[in-house]
């Protein structure tokens, strides 16, 4: 009796531990075919107990390679962005995979792209994802709509209704999702769930992307503890932060709330400043596993002549440069009231005064309380405490646009007119455990990481933060001269549940069936959807 | 039959130690904020205390942004309105920056949570301080408690120098609402008075005189201040 009860339990355990998702992203593109040169519209639906706040999708080609990746804030339990197909994509089947740091399982989503110059290969053959668990979803049958013929006129306006049920307005979690977009006749690219490997340090990217690195010994490439790795951000204003290694020599920084580019500056250095170390940054893609088998299939042959007609329609488009998506401005980050390092003691603009040809002349000429210089081709820089009336025994911080500087030759030949501002503070300051000797922080008229050179202790990137809000651009009224080739008629990604959703939209110039289709997901996790094909003669 | 249950119970273990121990250590609060300041001067050595506290207390702040920082050993500066923390990690004493604090509380060794407010004061020598809040609502009652350095008769120190200075409190006590600002209060049946209409002051002494309250002290004031609030008695502040 006592064994039967301690296998149970111990199965009950074991389970728990495998079990924690069972829910999977659900993830949707506005078509099946694009071209290269297009931009990919994406409505993803998150698991309503993951605890990400972002989400990582990837564009990879069926080979595996990882094309590109955009990051989507998760809001609501729900993402919308937009992926940019690269003109050099070669033609066949790629896959969009969903990710976050603790995804047992992931999503992908099939599509075929067909290079825009050299169109789709002769061979019939294409690699299509086999034997993968397709996405769960249920077509809604109580929810009617109306008002939506079977044929419509180029260019004529379509105005429909989306009834839902009254139940089911109840159980609807969050906003639907309503598009309407040309269909590619004997071709559709599925939503399947795959199992990944999710990161073991149970890190979770709640409101910002992390970093992570290792630090190793530059001479026996053992993993480094104790060594301080500095992240910089250059600006203005710069961002700053700092971690100390532990046996394993990693680190890890968060990006909060940062949006589109940004340059990122990591250094590192040994604590009792000893040993030459080495930084490096794991590659982030390699912590998103998951990939689907893939099989030989047939290329249907109505496919074919449609992405003909797209890729004729695609380059009208590009010739007369009509946008796809319109990106609003992004949430720019809470500046920090003042900066990292302190309010400083001075503030001196060198170009108020007589041009000086160094930074030893200008720290002779202007800078109060700093002394700066080069014994022996060896620059050394010290700074006076306002309050101890002394100089620091210890050297202070130096930044150069925000960025920490260790090698003072940088700086050496810095002149009047390649500085716009020097900050100093002339006591010792404290960042968290770090403690600095004053501080000199020049800026320069680039104010980025230009003038710091990278070496093995110190990498430059520019990271692709959260991507900004994209809309479709749908213009209210075409010139009659220019041609309307969207093949996109409406996308919205977020819309308010209601009994009657109305939708107005035009048709475009090209010909062919399009569906409308709204999606949602329910308060227990499932996905549901409706839709509605039409055809435009 | 023991030894297939030994088996099973051995596969069930490795599978569970598997799916539950695969997790690789973070430090804790690797990604909290942190602290910005500057390394504290001791102040100047003579009789009194320029401290609230005799030591450092346990206690918290609070970020403009809303983060908050616990199990903090703080101790509030009221010679230069400053709050300290005693870094222990490299043994700095750190006066945290005013402008990158909302608020503090201090636990003292009675329990009590003394809460702290950033606020700015527009009346003589403006500025952001630090106030005390005795009692929090729409008319809350702060205290400003400063320390102040002033000439006294000659006296010897432990050390036996010759000193003449000494610090001596100076609390000042004010109303705030953040519409109307601040109304200056002191410790005093008339100075509470004067803060109502005539008709409403009548009120007010009822009040005192049936809950036996005599505004003697700060905890006097205080009790006052609750209990009007509590009476919803209109100020004509």
């Amino acid at each position: 009796m006592k064994t039967k009860f301690f296998i149970v339990l111990l199965l009950f355990i074991s389970l728990l531990g495998n079990a924690q998702q069972k829910e999977n992203f659900g993830l949707y593109t506005d078509r099946d075919l694009y071209v290269s040169g297009e931009t990919l519209l994406l409505k993803l639906f998150a698991p309503l107990n993951d605890q990400a706040g972002i989400v990582h999708i990837d564009l990879i080609s069926c080979g595996g390679k990882t094309i590109t990746g955009i990051i989507l804030e998760i809001t609501d339990h729900q993402a919308n962005g937009a992926v940019y197909l690269p003109d050099s994509l070669s033609s066949g089947s790629y896959i969009l995979r969903t990710s976050t740091r603790s995804d047992k399982l992931q999503t992908v989503r099939e599509i075929y792209v067909a290079n825009r110059f050299a169109g789709m290969p002769e061979s019939n053959s294409v690699s299509r994802i086999g034997r993968a668990t397709p996405v769960a979803e249920t077509e809604m049958g109580n929810s009617p709509i109306t008002g939506l013929e079977e044929h419509y006129k180029r260019r004529e306006k379509v105005t429909a209704s989306i009834h839902l049920a009254d139940d089911l307005l109840a159980k609807t979690e969050g906003n639907v999702h309503v598009s309407v977009s040309k269909t590619a006749p004997g071709y559709n690219g599925g939503t399947f769930c795959i199992s990944a490997k999710p990161t073991t340090d149970q890190l979770i990217e709640k409101d910002g992307i992390i970093l992570e690195g290792v630090v190793t010994d530059l001479k026996t490439a053992a993993p480094f503890k104790n060594s301080v790795v500095m992240l910089s951000i250059p600006g203005t204003t710069p961002g700053f932060n700092y971690y100390i290694t532990g046996d394993d020599g990693r680190f890890f920084f968060k990006l909060k709330k940062y949006y589109g580019k940004i340059p990122v500056v990591l250094q590192c250095y040994d604590k009792a400043r000893t040993r030459l170390l080495k930084i490096s940054l794991v590659d982030s893609e390699s912590l998103r596993s998951g990939f689907p088998a893939f099989e030989t299939s047939t290329f249907p042959t109505e496919a074919r002549k449609e992405v003909a007609k797209n890729i004729e329609a695609v380059t009208i488009r590009k010739i007369f440069n009509q946008q796809e998506i319109i990106t609003l401005p992004a949430p720019k980050p809470q500046a920090d009231a003042y900066p990292f390092y302190g309010i400083p003691t001075n503030t001196v603009d060198p170009k108020l005064f007589i041009d000086l040809p160094d930074f030893n002349e200008i720290s002779h000429e202007l800078l109060p309380g700093v002394k700066f210089r080069t014994y022996n081709r060896i620059p050394t820089i010290e700074v006076l405490s306002a309050s101890l009336h002394n100089y620091f025994n210890e050297p202070p911080l130096v930044l150069l646009d925000g960025i920490p500087i260790q090698d003072l030759n940088i700086i050496k030949n810095l002149g009047s007119k390649k500085i716009d501002k020097v900050e100093i503070c002339l006591e010792e300051r404290h960042f968290g455990d770090l403690s600095f000797a004053g501080v000199v922080a020049i800026f320069s008229p680039k104010a980025d990481d230009s003038l710091v050179p990278e070496s093995k202790d110190l990498i430059k990137l520019t990271i692709e933060a959260i991507q900004a809000q994209t809309v479709l651009n749908s213009p209210s009224e075409q010139l009659p001269s220019e041609p309307d080739l969207r093949q996109v008629l409406l996308w919205t990604p977020s819309l308010k549940p209601a009994q009657t959703i109305t939708l107005n939209f035009r048709a475009s110039d090209i010909k062919g069936v399009y569906k409308l289709v709204l999606r949602g997901k329910t308060k227990d996790g499932s996905l549901f959807f409706k839709e509605q094909s039409f055809e435009v003669n | 039959m023991a030894n297939n249950t030994f088996y099973i119970i051995t596969l069930f273990a490795l599978l569970a130690a598997t799916s539950l121990t695969a997790q690789e250590a973070v430090p804790k609060n690797w990604d909290s904020e942190k602290i910005k300041g500057s390394q504290l001067i001791p102040y100047p050595s003579y009789t009194g205390n320029p401290y609230l506290t005799e030591k450092f207390v346990s206690g918290e702040i609070e970020f403009t942004d809303g983060t908050k920082i616990e199990n903090l050993f703080l101790r509030y500066s009221t010679y230069r309105d400053e709050i300290i923390y005693f870094n222990s990690a490299i043994s700095a004493q750190i006066i945290i920056d005013k402008i990158s604090l909302k608020g503090f509380k201090l636990f003292t060794k009675e329990g009590a949570n003394r809460i702290f407010r950033n606020q700015y004061y527009n009346g003589f020598l403006p500025g952001n301080r630090f106030f005390e809040v005795l009692n929090d609502g729409d008319i809350a009652l702060l205290a400003y408690r400063t320390v102040v350095l002033q000439y006294c008769s000659v006296y010897n120190n432990e050390a036996g120098v010759l000193k003449n200075m000494e610090y001596q409190q100076n609390f000042n006590y004010y109303l705030y609402n953040s519409k109307k600002g601040y109304e200056t209060i002191r410790i005093g049946k008339n100075s509470l008075l004067s803060k109502f209409d005539k008709s409403n002051q009548k009120l007010v002494k009822k009040l005192l005189r049936n809950n036996k309250i005599a505004i003697r002290d700060e905890s006097g004031l205080i009790e006052a201040w609750k209990l009007i609030q509590i009476n919803r008695i209109p100020t004509n502040f």
